[in-house]
């Protein structure tokens, strides 16, 4: 059987995916990528790649009896995932890193560096399903609706899909934690990781400190303001908020305020009532494929949030960015953020999100 | 064919004649040597037959040998102690080649960047030649504690141990040298080379791991960076690691009596692994190949490798246990300090250090060079980009 280079990041997911894997037979080679340099961050064990999410890694795969390595990718990752993380926030955009690092970085170094180890499969703990057919390999959605990760793997090279495998892809969160406790895998029970693997502390504005320093324009005082410019207050740098918060605002307002939208050229964070979130059109940059691009006219799905649900909506023009028009307006739509497009359960590719606006302001 | 072990420097399983000879010390003959009864005697008895052993071993006297806890510990109780008592009688410096281990350098960068003493790095050509025009310079400006290996860990270079140590006594200084890699392999003699200090570790040579000794010639003074007991002259205090002395000085022995024979067994395979890839893989390098070396290390340089940890991993998967620099940094995948050391910057340069032990035989270095090949093949298709 053919060799498998497996994805640990020390997390009950990965693990099982591991122990499944080496069930069916596979030859599993297993793997967890060091993405940054512990020894500059006080808090580790947090978060999923940190040094214990090495160690748990390392002990899952020696009960499994499968070679384990570490990948130092911390150069690619830096350059890739960090810095661009930084450069979002200071364009007044919310990134999705984890997003960037599926597509830039962590499985082009699986399938490059599984080359070289003689792996002709990469694998990883996604809760989503590939499909290899004839007519090519498709990601879909992953049968546990509460955990599905097809969000996260837009960006995936085409070329790439055919080499994947989604042990998790048919499971719930619930059975994959009770068959690792069958197989008593020592992550068994392991925590959910939510931080940002490279914010340990939680607070990502402690990175961004760290990168900008304190008089960069993104982490300096500006005015909150109102659609129609007038100006309510001040915020301590817009770096701080993303589409749709509500706290942080100040009082004093007759109905609760979000921001609805940020000015990083005049570092204005703009705020507006439940009702002003709302949008209907929607520029994607950015884009990334798995089949050929559904033209224009076309009607498509697109997930526009983590975990939000998916909206109807229709190809409105595709110059330099994809356009899409939604059958129905979306509130906290966020630049930064990713548009992933579905048709039913198949993730047709997905881009960045530039901006959104109401269809009744062109 | 089953999985072949060539990674003899990075460690060596423990001879059997050495765990029997531990074996008492682990339970019968228990007792803490600086008990005055009976149990203490028993125990000290053994760690004095150890010293001896050790001494004898390598051409000093007993009371010339500190246990520690390996090599690591060694070598730093040398250079910070070595530099400490030079630094008590006035400004001191501090010296070390450019290929020492990690367990030397780091303590000298350490001085010097604590602000008490200048510490220069002589730098070592692949031919194995030492600046030493650097450390007269060093040695003439205060006196100097000088760190300059016997052997070296990734490629099995040998500095001049003996013109460094007449410069730096010249001027007052005292001349240590890592000889963990040596002893065994070379002979390796204080009657012979005039070191002041000497630093040895077990588990390269078949012993234990965790038990190692610094030889300190009468006269010289080291002073501790432990405080504690009046063990090991309070020097290392500590309850001594009676089974791990014994050990140690087993091993050292049978080591140093093997050393003829044990030394052309692994010039055999060294010259057979360097003859073959040379022949075989178009573009490879021994480093330091016009060095004087070690015969048990062979340090292969390949060209066209963007990452060479996923050389070492592919190796393993196929049964080919090496290292890259040193164990102790594999897995970066970017060149070490001993290689960059040596050749400076190279792109797409990689490192194989395959090194070899009592238990090596010809049919496995032939394996080893079949491995080798193949997978440098794939290995350099595959990861063209990783370091984009």
């Amino acid at each position: 059987m053919s060799r498998v280079l497996v994805a640990m990041s020390g997390g009950v997911d990965s693990s099982l995916a591991a122990a499944l894997l080496v069930e069916e037979g596979h030859d599993v080679v297993g793997v967890t990528m060091k993405t940054f340099c512990y020894s500059d961050t006080p808090a580790h064990g947090k978060t999923c790649c940190g040094l214990d999410g090495i160690m748990d890694a390392r002990r899952v795969a020696d009960t499994l009896g499968i070679p384990h390595f570490v990948f130092d990718v911390e150069e690619d990752f830096t350059r890739d995932v960090i810095d661009d993380f930084v450069a979002e926030y200071a364009r007044g955009r919310t990134p999705n890193p984890c997003v960037r690092c599926n597509s830039n970085t962590k499985f082009r170094d699986l399938l490059e560096r599984g080359r070289a180890l003689d792996c002709d499969r990469i694998a990883t703990g996604h809760y989503v399903r590939i499909a290899h057919e004839p007519d090519g390999s498709h990601l879909l959605r992953g049968h546990d609706a509460n955990k599905d990760q097809s969000y996260f793997l837009w960006g995936l090279p085409r070329e790439m899909l055919g080499t994947l495998l989604f042990p998790l892809g048919e499971l719930t969160k619930d059975q994959v934690r009770e068959r690792a406790r069958a197989l008593t895998l020592a992550t068994a029970d392991k925590p959910e990781s939510q931080e940002i693997c490279f914010v340990p502390t939680g607070d990502y504005r402690d990175l961004l400190v760290k990168r900008l320093g304190t008089v960069h324009p993104a982490l300096e005082a500006g005015p909150l303001v109102r659609l129609d410019g007038t100006v309510v207050g001040e915020h301590g740098g817009y770096a701080g908020f993303t589409v749709g918060q509500r706290k942080g605002l100040g009082g004093g307002f007759p109905e609760p305020m979000f921001v609805i939208e940020i000015r990083p050229e005049r570092r204005e964070v703009v705020i507006g009532t439940h009702d002003e979130l709302f949008a209907d059109r929607v520029h994607i940059g950015e884009l990334n494929w798995h089949t050929d691009e559904p033209t224009v006219g076309s009607p498509v799905s697109v997930q526009l949030r983590y975990r939000a649900p998916i909206v109807a909506a229709r190809v409105a023009d595709r110059g330099g960015e994809l356009v899409l028009d939604l059958v129905e307006p979306r509130a906290a739509i966020t630049p930064g953020q990713s548009a992933v497009v579905f048709d039913g359960d198949r993730v047709l590719g997905g881009g960045r999100i530039v901006r959104a606006e109401s269809g009744a302001t062109v | 064919m089953t999985p072949v072990y060539l990674d003899y420097a990075a460690t060596t399983p423990v001879r059997d004649e050495v765990l029997e000879a531990m074996e008492p010390f682990a339970n019968q003959r228990f007792g803490n040597p600086s008990s005055m009864h009976r149990w203490g005697r028993a125990a000290r008895a053994a760690l004095d037959e150890a010293r001896a052993t050790v001494a004898d071993a390598i051409g000093a006297r007993p009371s010339e040998i500190v246990f520690v806890r390996g090599g690591t510990e060694s070598d730093n109780l040398a250079v910070v102690g070595g530099f400490d008592a030079l630094a008590e009688k006035g400004p001191a410096t501090v010296a070390v080649s450019a290929i020492e281990h990690s367990a030397v350098l780091e303590p000298a960068l350490r001085i010097e960047g604590t602000g008490r003493g200048r510490t220069t790095v002589l730098g070592v050509t692949p031919d194995g030649v030492l600046d030493l025009d650097r450390l007269h310079t060093s040695a003439a400006t205060a006196p100097t504690l000088a760190s300059v290996m016997w052997a070296n860990n990734e490629t099995g270079i040998m500095l001049p141990v003996a013109e460094a140590a007449s410069i730096v006594h010249e001027h007052g200084g005292l001349l240590h040298s890592d000889a963990c890699q040596a002893l065994g392999k070379v002979p390796v003699d204080v009657r012979e080379v005039p070191v002041d200090l000497l630093s040895v570790t077990g588990h390269k040579i078949h012993g234990p791991k965790g038990a190692g000794f610094l030889f300190i010639r009468a006269g010289r003074s080291v002073r501790p960076h432990l405080f504690g007991g009046s063990q090991e002259l309070s020097i290392r205090p500590g309850t001594e690691d009676v089974a791990g002395a014994v050990g140690l000085a087993t091993a050292v022995k049978l080591a140093v009596d093997e050393v003829a024979t044990h030394s052309a067994h692994l010039s055999e395979l060294h010259d057979r692994l360097e003859a073959q890839l040379l022949d075989r893989v178009p573009g490879v390098r021994v480093n330091g190949a016009e060095a004087r070396r070690a015969p048990h290390v062979s340090s292969i340089g390949v060209p066209e490798i963007d990452d060479g940890s996923a050389l070492l991993m592919a190796l393993d998967l196929e049964g080919v246990a090496v290292s890259g620099g040193s164990a102790c940094h594999s897995g970066s995948g970017k060149a070490s300090h001993v290689i960059s050391a040596l050749f400076g910057a190279e792109d797409r340069f990689a490192t194989i250090r395959f090194s070899f032990g009592r238990g090596t035989t010809v049919q496995e270095i032939d394996h080893a060079v079949d491995v080798t090949s193949t997978v440098l093949n794939r290995v350099r298709g595959a990861t063209a980009g990783v370091a984009r």
